[in-house]
């Protein structure tokens, strides 16, 4: 329990760091989310016109409904999982600035992760309400009955930390990776589109060929985003949640042990010039 | 201008020496972009695997819009990105300096200095999706369709770099604009598809206030139908010419208000 204690009192100053430095750029961050969320209602409209072009109610099984829930659904899980908090390591790497990690007594990956908590808690307190108030408004407008199923609210956010745990262990092994590259807006647009598509940002994965579904859906990246939208939606039986809830898990397990490894690996090969 | 043109060719030489220091991060950048671009006809692909036409769009008709869209896009990420950098950057960190000492004028000298060869991967995708749209459309041809595309280019690239340099200029006041940039370009995708898929408030909008739609809807269309030339040609001239008298004052005023950053 003490343990516990001085476990939080050693990160807490990182998460308060992680709030204030939000708070103080909220500006930017409404920008970015206002130009961001245009890609969603562009694809509302293209979803749209797709209905109206059709004969049938659903297309491969989702109702316009649906496709609303799934497109803004999409959008805030993708925010809420982002993470480039450890993107910086590459740069200290370079810079030698990741000596002075070293030597504080306390482990390198925690110190990002309890300030980026600081971040997203302030990105959620922003943006979680009127996104998640917008869909069920528009599901009550559409549908006259109250469609959010408290359950799998509940699995969804329980989800939705998992794949922001993935995603965050996921980006301390790009950051290592990271600083071999200089073009880093090219890596990292090629990276995020790839990680957007595996992970049905773009598409659904249940639009893709079987086969093809079948395979992304094991891998790591439809933990960070399909998993939870699909809770959320109520598309899983309890054996389907049971298994996706296992699958993400484990991606997060193997995901910490990876970005273990490079740590250690870069450790002992890291030499810090001058000081 | 003689001298003008001979300092943009020294820029760009200049550029390319950095360039070839990093040739696969130029790569990597390229294809970003072209994998960025092939997964939404992916998804079109998708779409139209299941109905027939959007809205009276054919498959064809969408890719040959969608292509067109990243012409005027394409040529203003290549040429003019370092506005960007004026709105996260430049002007913040008191760089900016640099350009007002130059015996050249300021807007220019940002404009030149860098060439994003990132853009051919957008390049290299509007090239597939037109050489794959235009042989099976039945395009009307005029003696005047290659000069009139020339034109639209040239102002419907103008719409782009003239929004990008109001909103970096913003930067002069606020120190940094990079948000405001990024906010006011995204807009851009709305011009990807036919515009009456969407509702008149974003038409509106789309049309008059941020004229994206004559970077690639209505000048598309009139290729593709050969119908009212005069607004969607014209319109584009004017929203480009409009737009860049408007950018041109917006930055000479934000230069006068630079402080740089002290210290």
């Amino acid at each position: 329990m003490s343990r516990m204690k001085h476990f939080l009192r050693t990160y807490k100053p990182f998460t308060r760091a992680g709030v204030q430095e939000m708070i103080a750029y909220r500006a930017n961050f409404i920008c970015f989310f206002i130009g961001e969320i245009m890609s969603a209602f562009i694809m509302y409209f293209v979803w749209k016109a797709v209905f109206l072009s059709s004969d049938s109610e659903s297309f491969m099984g989702f109702t316009m409904e649906d496709m609303v829930v799934y497109l803004f659904i999409a959008f805030l899980t993708d925010y809420l999982t982002y993470s480039d908090g450890a993107f910086a390591v590459g740069e200290e790497i370079i810079d030698g600035s990741i000596a002075m990690r070293m030597i504080r007594p306390c482990s390198f990956e925690m110190c990002f992760l309890f300030q980026e908590l600081g971040n997203r808690l302030i990105s959620f307190a922003m943006i979680f309400v009127p996104l998640v108030g917008g869909v069920e408004i528009y599901r009550y407008a559409v549908t006259g009955a109250i469609r959010l199923d408290p359950l799998c609210f509940v699995l969804y956010l329980i989800s939705t930390v998992i794949a922001y745990m993935i995603s965050f262990y996921f980006n301390v092994c790009y950051g290592f990776m990271a600083f071999f590259f200089k073009n880093l807006w090219g890596t990292t647009l090629l990276k995020e589109t790839v990680v957007s598509f595996l992970s049905g940002g773009a598409i659904p994965l249940a639009f893709l060929p079987s086969g093809l579904a079948f395979v992304l859906d094991i891998l790591p990246f439809a933990s960070l985003r399909y998993t939870p939208i699909m809770l959320y939606m109520g598309m899983y039986s309890p054996a389907q949640i049971a298994w996706h809830l296992a699958l993400q898990l484990f991606w997060l397990l193997v995901m910490i042990g990876v970005s273990k490894l490079i740590w250690r690996s870069a450790v002992k090969h890291l030499s810090v010039q001058g000081g | 201008m003689r001298r003008y043109l001979r300092l943009h060719r020294i820029f760009v030489v200049q550029y390319l020496k950095r360039l070839m220091e990093y040739k696969v991060d130029f790569l990597l950048g390229a294809f970003g972009l072209l994998i960025s671009q092939a997964i939404q006809i992916l998804f079109l692909g998708v779409i139209f695997s299941q109905i027939p036409d959007l809205q009276g769009w054919t498959f064809e008709e969408i890719m040959f819009i969608f292509g067109f869209s990243l012409i005027p896009k394409s040529i203003d990420h290549l040429l003019f990105d370092n506005l960007w950098m004026v709105g996260y950057r430049i002007v913040r960190k008191g760089e900016f300096d640099k350009y007002l000492t130059r015996p050249i004028n300021s807007l220019f000298h940002v404009l030149v200095e860098n060439f994003c060869v990132d853009a051919f991967g957008e390049m290299l995708t509007c090239v597939l999706l037109l050489g794959y749209a235009i042989p099976r459309l039945n395009l009307p041809f005029y003696w005047y369709t290659i000069p009139a595309l020339i034109v639209v280019v040239i102002f419907a690239t103008m719409i782009y770099t003239s929004l990008k340099i109001m909103t970096a200029a913003i930067s002069f006041w606020t120190k940094a604009s990079g948000h405001i940039i990024h906010m006011l370009y995204m807009t851009n995708d709305f011009s990807k598809y036919p515009v009456t898929i969407y509702n008149k408030a974003v038409q509106t909008v789309i049309t008059y206030v941020i004229p994206f739609a004559f970077t690639a809807y209505f000048p598309a269309s009139w290729f593709l139908t050969g119908k009212d030339p005069l607004f969607c040609i014209g319109g584009t001239v004017i929203a480009g010419t409009v737009l860049m008298a408007i950018a041109l004052f917006v930055w000479n005023r934000g230069v006068n208000a630079y402080e740089s950053a002290g210290s």
